[in-house]
């Protein structure tokens, strides 16, 4: 895992120094009316993208913040979220 | 062996000589020498014997290019001894053969070679299936390298870490990696230099040829000199790149030794940009013998003398592919090798003046001829030298044939980042295509010969990393370009892999480490296993030690040759990292015990405190010998003790979100915690399952104080963070674990103690159970003082900065010393709160423990169904689920001993949970415990059947199941 990873605060890290926090899914669905299968869905299923995909990172040796990036999962790179260019 | 006179080039140090032993006899070299060198120079020839078929192997590269010289060195396996720099005493011992190293009883094996096809250990021996395990122990015995002694101790805490940043990291130390590292250092930026070789300097090192009227050894020592005096440039000499990772992290092995505080460190850089600058190898020729002793690279020859001071034998024959053979020949010829012949593959395109030279001198210079057999056994005697346009051959006779192909760039680092290799067929080397961007390649890896245009691409790489990383201008790169673009170009090189006349090159090796041939290439390439990549893995080429360099280029070769493959298709084979081998502890790191330490840590030693891991801390276990602290348990029990609970997380939020952030994360109603109480609650995780417990005070408006379990506050903010990332709340989380200490004052007698030692009323009536209060404690200390109950006794919690910690503790004992207070360990709590039937997360619960399980569940606020309580839904859904197992307390029945944590609970052969916990109480004089076991025998009053199986100990125990807690059940002791 020798990645970087790009902290919105401290800029671009090794790896090591953030936490995976999965994939992007949304907020957690409402408990009233919920059932059992869309929890489910909610807390355990994945879509485990081979490609770029939007997920989150906590900078745990850094700021303690949580942010989302791109993530290219077939070549473990950073990458940008489509649509943006980066200068 | 009489070394040749001084001079400058030399990298030993004559006059210093260091003793050793091979095989058990005493031999000398001097300072400087590897363990190759030194032993060539004592008359050794024979190194080691080969994998397969027990051939004498000797020196052949000076780079342990391939498992040639491995040796055990001072009890280590597989060292190599050609760059195994030589150190006084060691003792060093060759492997793989039986009886002498130079009469090898299994030598007949070299003999049986057409019964061992390519692959035949795939093919033969299956079947019938049931004699594979007797045929792999033969074939085990008789093939291999070294052994590993298991009962060697390695020595501990030998290795070392080093984790750098640079904007530019420079692989590579010879002419086109100085120049790099010097272009980029210039422009101001940051720059690592990593050169495997002691000195740097690469094949300017030992060469005379001249350019511009100057020496090589002597430009080579000025560009070294000039790297000097940059304090953003640092040079690591024999670090040796292992591999080139993801996003430009370099890492690389460094040797080190008795005089320096490891015998290997693990170097990491974290690079900006990378100049791979990693020079070449020479390429190897093939023919029939062409691995026996006495056989070397024509470089290797001519680095014995120039480098080491070794004349490499009496009377040479040459076999070359460029003009660094021609050169290596002329020179040796100067020194004094008497040199019978020259043949050069090439038909055109030598440098003249080598030719000339050469000619002046008298020797015979045999254009497009190649050795195609050396002769001798088991040491090179003389060889055959052909032409390859057919027909001719020449006998000679001689001690030493230098020969190789030409050279191949070194790209291994390239091929790790991404790039793909692909014959060149103008320089007939493998260079990289589609290079990543942020690596940049110089030198010989981008095909340059020509010493000028080789430190000019290194200039050029250097400008254009630090251009990338924000320094160069576009004008330096600009003018850079411009000088590259006028100096010569890349040479044409030689495709020749194979000597002519080898036949069916029996015994031509590609591979020495696996014993793989030309004939074995043919048989794998006829079988189908006709690409490297196969070939490789059938025939066995190149799986060891030498992946990449020996075997790496010319396998690709020769299959094309079989399969008629253009050689403009062919790509060599993966080379994995690590690149050069690394020593397992140098992997493992140095082994520190990294701890925490509490402000109590060294007052607990002092009270003879027994200290164990505790996730990251290092805590008191037990303050007397006894591990069952029985003494220290009665003491809380019936008098009051004191212990360190500094460890515990400790937490203030605050802001106009904090509420909605605790209602999301603990599963009570917190809108209920008022000033001046505690509340016990619970976090689970998405499945209900507890992951934290603690208590929640609130200490103003939007102000809250709570504490987390020891094992869960580093994870704490980033659980409250996580679970509120799409809520945008307006709080603040803020961890004062470390900013403050805490004791636990536990017993009977605690009341009178702590009144002992502050002002503040401590009454029953004015501090009762479960209340929070801030006290002043001795001189103006001021505690955060919780009434809780954890051990079950009447107990205050004190939190107090860390600075005071200490200062608080010692009052505590001073003013206990009249109801005789002594401090207790984490065993005695651990019995006490069994006892009183409290659960530890991770003791009393595993990964499917919910809640509701651990019989916690009036904890749940199942009536919130807005705060987005995590955890919630799980409970609802799984209220009722059956098979979940439950936790219960039991008393084993008339046994003088518990079981083990994690015993069973069986009901005939199936099994029906586990024991959580199992200890004796003294207040209760039984064992007692806790066990997590199914609905059916979580019935009060039933049997549980117990069984361990310790060490082969099988046991059986008994227990009913029974209420909890075991000890004072309506809590009164608490409560006083």
């Amino acid at each position: 895992m020798s990645n970087t990873i790009t902290c919105p605060i401290c800029g671009k890290r090794d790896h090591y120094e953030f936490r995976f926090g999965n994939e992007e899914r949304g907020p957690a669905p409402a408990q009233k009316g919920l059932t059992p299968e869309a929890y489910v869905e909610y807390v355990h299923l994945r879509d485990n993208k081979g490609g770029p995909q939007k997920e989150w990172w906590y900078h745990r040796d850094g700021c303690g913040a949580w942010f989302t990036i791109w993530r290219d999962t077939l070549t473990n790179r950073e990458v940008s979220a489509p649509g943006e260019v980066k200068p | 062996m009489k070394r040749l006179p001084s001079f400058p080039t030399q990298r030993v140090d004559l006059e210093k000589s260091l003793s050793f032993t091979f095989q058990n006899k005493r031999m000398e070299g001097v300072a400087g020498d590897t363990v190759g060198t030194a032993l060539f120079a004592s008359g050794v020839r024979i190194v080691s014997r080969s994998l397969k078929y027990h051939r004498p192997r000797g020196l052949y590269s000076l780079d342990g290019e391939s498992a040639n010289t491995l040796v055990n060195v001072d009890g280590l396996p597989n060292m190599f001894a050609e760059g195994l720099p030589l150190k006084e005493g060691m003792k060093v011992r060759a492997q793989n053969y039986r009886g002498s190293l130079e009469k090898d009883r299994l030598a007949f094996i070299d003999r049986l070679d057409g019964f061992m096809p390519a692959g035949f250990y795939y093919r033969l021996f299956h079947k019938p299936q049931r004699l594979w395990p007797w045929f792999e122990k033969k074939i085990r015995a008789a093939a291999g390298t070294g052994e590993v002694d298991v009962r060697r101790e390695h020595p501990q805490g030998r290795s070392r870490e080093l984790y750098l940043k640079a904007e530019v990291c420079v692989l590579g130390g010879g002419p086109a990696g100085m120049s790099a590292a010097l272009a980029a250092a210039r422009t101001g930026a940051r720059v690592v230099l990593l050169e495997a070789r002691p000195n740097l300097g690469g094949y300017y090192d030992w060469r005379v040829a001249e350019n511009g009227g100057r020496p090589l050894y002597e430009l080579g020592g000025e560009l070294a000199g000039s790297l000097g005096g940059f304090p953003n440039l640092e040079v690591f000499t024999q670090a040796a790149v292992t591999g080139l990772w993801g996003d430009n992290l370099v890492t690389a092995a460094q040797t080190g030794g008795p005089d320096l505080d490891y015998d290997e460190r693990y170097i990491e850089v974290r690079a900006h940009q990378v100049v791979v600058a990693m020079g070449c190898i020479e390429r190897p020729l093939v023919f029939e013998n062409n691995e026996r002793p006495g056989v070397m690279q024509p470089s290797a020859a001519l680095r014995l003398a120039r480098t080491y001071a070794i004349l490499p034998g009496k009377r040479a024959v040459f076999s070359v592919g460029d003009d660094l053979g021609l050169e290596a020949a002329l020179d040796l010829k100067g020194l004094g090798l008497e040199v019978a012949a020259v043949a050069d593959c090439r038909t055109e395109g030598q440098d003249r003046r080598l030719l000339e030279a050469l000619a002046k001198e008298g020797v015979e210079v045999l254009t497009g001829w190649a050795a195609s057999a050396a002769l001798g056994e088991p040491l090179v005697k003389g060889c055959v030298l052909g032409s390859l346009s057919g027909g001719e051959t020449k006998r000679c006779d001689c001690d030493l044939l230098a020969a190789s192909a030409g050279v191949s760039p070194l790209a291994g680092a390239m091929t790790q980042a991404g790039a793909k290799l692909r014959y060149d067929t103008h320089t007939g080397f493998f260079l990289p295509r589609e290079i990543p961007p942020g690596i940049h390649p110089a030198g010989r890896v981008s095909g340059y010969v020509n010493p000028r245009s080789v430190e000019a691409s290194g200039r050029l790489a250097g400008l254009m990393a630090a251009s990338m990383a924000g320094f160069a201008s576009e004008e330096e790169l600009a003018q850079a370009r411009e000088e590259l673009s006028g100096l010569p170009g890349p040479a044409k090189g030689v495709q020749l892999a194979t000597g002519p006349g080898i036949g069916k090159g029996r015994k031509s090796f590609i591979c020495f480490d696996e014993d793989g041939t030309v004939k074995t290439a043919r048989q794998s390439a006829a079988q189908g296993f006709d690409v490297p990549e196969l070939a490789k893995r059938f025939g066995g080429f190149g799986l060891g030690p030498s992946q990449g360099y020996t075997p790496g280029v010319n396998l690709p070769l020769v299959l094309g040759q079989a399969t008629g493959t253009p050689a403009g298709d062919l790509s060599p084979t993966t080379q994995r990292p690590p690149l050069k081998p690394v020593f397992m502890s140098t992997l493992a790191g140095p082994g520190h015990d990294i701890f925490k330490r509490t402000p109590l840590y060294d007052v607990s030693l002092e009270l003879g405190g027994v200290m164990r891991r505790v996730g990251v801390w290092k805590r008191p276990r037990f303050f007397s010998a006894d591990k069952t602290s029985r003494a220290e348990i009665k003491n809380v029990r019936e008098n009051v003790g004191l212990i360190d609970v500094s460890t515990l997380g400790k937490f203030r939020i605050h802001g106009p979100g904090a509420l909605k952030a605790l209602q999301r994360v603990y599963i009570s109603n917190m809108a209920t915690v008022k000033e001046g109480r505690l509340k016990y609650s619970a976090m689970l995780n998405d499945d209900g399952c507890l992951v934290d417990d603690g208590v929640v005070t609130k200490v103003g408006e939007n102000d809250y104080y709570f504490t987390a379990s020891t094992g869960r506050a580093g994870e704490t903010a980033a659980w409250f963070r996580y679970h509120t990332r799409y809520d945008n709340l307006d709080y603040h989380l803020v961890n004062l674990t470390d900013v403050l200490g805490a004791i636990n004052l536990a017993g009977p007698k605690a009341r009178e103690v702590l009144a002992k030692v502050t002002l503040d009323d401590v009454s029953p009536e004015a501090f009762k159970f479960m209340d929070y209060k801030e006290i002043t404690v001795g001189d103006g200390v001021v505690a955060r003082a919780m009434r809780l109950g954890f051990v079950g006794e009447l107990s205050y919690e004190l939190h107090v900065p860390a600075g005071a910690t200490r200062y608080v503790w010692d009052l505590l004992m001073e003013a206990g010393k009249e109801f005789s207070i002594a401090p207790f360990g984490l065993e005695a709590q651990f019995v006490l709160r069994l006892e009183k039937g409290h659960v530890i997360i991770g003791q009393e619960s595993e990964a499917r423990t919910n809640l509701i399980d651990l019989g916690l569940g009036f904890l749940w606020d199942r009536h919130d169904l807005l705060s987005g309580k995590i955890g919630a839904p799980a409970l609802r859904f799984n209220e009722f689920q059956p098979g979940r197992l439950k936790l219960v307390g039991f008393h084993l029945d008339g046994s003088e001993r518990a079981p083990g944590d994690g015993a069973i609970v069986v009901s005939g052969s199936d099994i029906e949970g586990f024991v959580c916990t199992s200890r004796h109480s003294t207040a209760l004089g039984r064992y007692i415990g806790m066990a997590l076991v199914t609905g059916r025998l979580a019935v009060e009053g039933g049997k549980l059947q117990i069984y361990q199986n310790d060490n082969n100990l099988p046991e059986r125990f008994t227990a009913t199941v029974v209420p909890t807690p075991f000890h004072d059940p309506e809590g009164l002791r608490l409560r006083m």
